[in-house]
């Protein structure tokens, strides 16, 4: 098992009022697989995607990440738990403007302290995976939306992280380069990657294997999406 | 992360913001320049005091004739003195001990001539010891010596100035020069002395490139004083073996002056030593000063630092939470901070070493002031620039460090 949550809290202190963001919450995610969490603004799915992604520890509860309990990690432990296992991607391609692709895309390496040559190898062996490899030294400014989003997505892979946590990543792109980009995904997918996407797009979340529904701070449902439906929805784009 | 990727990332932020990076800058190059100019100033005024106190013999004390109107002679020569004499000389000598040598001298303002060149000068009646007591040198031939002494030679030592006037760039050894009348052969040439240019004590500041020595017996013989009033000789330089005595003996000096000239006060007596160590205490408090200012405008630069790392830090929270997302520690980022604090205020010390640097030579050339660089003042300016970037750069870096990931990546 990849991923267990058991019997999740997380509270927040907010204006003297305590909020409980998640409650009871558990959940198993295995190896290889592409789950989407949606809700809507504050069920919780971004404070779940904190927790998922290490950026915060849970106030109750057991996070198990290939069997680490990372709710009792430090904060540099949860650091390197970043660094190598988690591969983000964010709606706003969060990419440093002044710098190449190649030089975004070497940053977790940097700091896992690779070295120069091996990191350079690796990170444009990430670009090729996701089609940039004639762009490496363009800066974010001179690419396009869907370009932007590739090198963020080739900055997550290039530690081979255990999941790739992308947070509405077709929010800032337009329907056919967002389609572009879930194809991708799902060619990572096939390739073995394990992905989780968090959306309040339905459109989006039909990509994914799986679905699950979060409200107010519990999860709602979590069925797995129809196989068919899925294939379809692929094949439909590949023949455009 | 590794070292020198921390340099680069810090340098790379430095250049993408060069304005902002230099007004930052600008505390520290001012304040270190500030630190290297005037710790070159105050080095050049010690040094210049140095020698000038050389000159006249650390080791020496100097009594001189006072310069007296003719009343005032006429009343202390009424009151039994007869005014500093060879007498005073030798009494010195046999009596005070610690005194190693003295050299009494006379001196006359009056005109030189050669051919047709004529030249004013100062003529000084010396005793052979003359030339180990002060601080000058022989440039050609030779001093006036014992035997010049002891014979009454009219022989004479030309100072490297007046032999100039005199002769311009002929050998003037072996030839004869007119001094007040009478004739007189050059033995030496004296090397060019710098002038120093303000009055030591009661010692008035004076060109000695104008004097030409003479034996001291010569001299009493050959030429008759004006003034009947005036006093045998005009100086006794005294020698003493250690410095640490020379208040001492100067005390035992005095009071044998006392006695020969009857309570008269018609001399003074100044040690140059003493002095130097005065003006060493004065120039103290004035380089205190002087490094205080300094080191309050490094001070204020590095404040600077802080204000715009501070500033910078919250520019670039996005940046932050991002690389943190990806994994960077709090440690990466706060060195990486650190460095770029660092990295400005190097830079900034650099380039205030070479203004400082500039600033001091430029000082020397266009004014009198003399200024000279230490090497040792240069790595304490660079050094403390360094320091300021480092303690200055803390807070700001503490503050990039400790900023929440989840926040920081959503901040616009």
């Amino acid at each position: 098992m990849l991923i267990e949550i058991k019997d999740l809290y997380k509270n927040y202190r907010m204006d003297n009022v305590e909020v409980e963001a998640l409650k009871a919450l558990n959940l198993q995610i295995k190896q290889n697989e592409y789950v989407a969490i949606m809700g809507p603004s504050g069920s919780g799915k971004s404070t779940l995607m904190n927790i998922l992604g290490c950026l915060d520890t849970p106030t109750e509860g057991q996070y198990l990440f290939k069997n680490v309990d990372v709710s009792t990690l430090d904060d540099d432990s949860l650091s390197a738990m970043r660094n190598k296992e988690i591969g983000f991607v964010f709606q706003n391609f969060n990419l440093l403007p002044r710098m190449s692709s190649l030089y975004n895309v070497e940053m977790p390496l940097m700091y896992a302290g690779i070295h120069k040559t091996e990191r350079r190898e690796r990170a444009l062996k990430a670009l090729e995976r996701v089609g940039l490899s004639d762009r490496v030294d363009h800066r974010p400014s001179e690419l396009s939306g869907g370009q932007r989003q590739r090198v963020a997505i080739a900055r997550a892979l290039v530690s081979n992280p255990g999941i790739l946590l992308a947070d509405e990543p077709t929010g800032a792109l337009d329907t056919k380069t967002g389609d572009e980009i879930m194809l991708l995904f799902n060619k990572l997918h096939q390739e073995g990657n394990t992905i989780i996407l968090i959306t309040h797009e339905q459109e989006i979340a039909n990509f994914a294997h799986r679905t699950i529904h979060i409200r107010d701070g519990m999860i709602h449902s979590d069925k797995p999406n129809d196989p068919i439906l899925v294939t379809q929805k692929i094949s439909a784009l590949v023949s455009r | 992360m590794q070292f020198e990727e921390n340099i680069r990332v810090a340098l790379r932020g430095l250049i993408d913001h060069k304005f902002r990076s230099f007004l930052t800058m600008l505390g520290i190059i001012f304040g270190v320049a500030s630190v290297i100019a005037m710790l070159s100033i105050g080095e050049g005024a010690k040094r210049s005091a140095i020698a000038k106190y050389q000159d006249l013999g650390v080791n020496n004390i100097i009594i001189r004739d006072k310069q007296f109107s003719d009343e005032e002679l006429e009343e202390v020569r009424a009151k039994f003195s007869q005014g500093l004499s060879l007498n005073d000389a030798q009494v010195i000598k046999e009596v005070v001990p610690g005194v190693l040598r003295v050299a009494s001298q006379a001196e006359l303002t009056t005109d030189v001539k050669q051919a047709d060149k004529s030249a004013r000068s100062t003529i000084i009646g010396i005793t052979p010891d003359y030339i180990r007591l002060l601080n000058i040198e022989l440039g050609k031939g030779s001093f006036i010596n014992e035997d010049h002494y002891k014979r009454n030679l009219k022989v004479c030592v030309l100072g490297a100035g007046v032999s100039k006037t005199l002769f311009q760039h002929k050998n003037p050894l072996g030839k004869m020069v007119k001094i007040d009348d009478q004739w007189f052969e050059v033995v030496g040439i004296m090397k060019s002395k710098a002038l120093f240019t303000e009055t030591v004590g009661e010692l008035a500041s004076r060109d000695m490139n104008t004097d030409i020595y003479v034996p001291l017996t010569t001299y009493m013989n050959r030429f008759t004083q004006e003034n009947t009033l005036s006093s045998e000789i005009q100086q006794i330089t005294v020698q003493v073996a250690s410095s640490d005595k020379l208040m001492e003996i100067s005390e035992l000096i005095k009071g044998v002056l006392q006695r020969h000239h009857f309570n008269n006060d018609d001399y003074s007596v100044v040690i140059p030593f003493e002095l130097l160590k005065q003006e060493e205490k004065e120039r103290q408090i004035y380089n205190f000063l002087l490094g205080a200012i300094a080191a309050i405008s490094l001070l204020v630069g590095g404040i600077g630092i802080m204000n715009i790392m501070l500033a910078t830090v919250m520019e670039r929270t996005r940046e932050i939470g991002i690389r943190r997302a990806i994994g960077a520690r709090k440690t990466d980022i706060m060195s990486q901070f650190v460095t770029e604090a660092v990295a400005i205020s190097i830079t900034g010390g650099i380039i205030g070493v070479i203004l400082g640097v500039s600033l001091s030579l430029t000082i020397t050339l266009i004014t009198d002031v003399e200024t000279y660089i230490r090497l040792y003042s240069v790595f304490l300016a660079f050094g403390f620039s360094v320091l300021v970037g480092i303690s200055f750069g803390y807070l700001p870096a503490k503050n990039a460090a400790n900023l929440k990931p989840i926040d920081s990546i959503r901040y616009e």
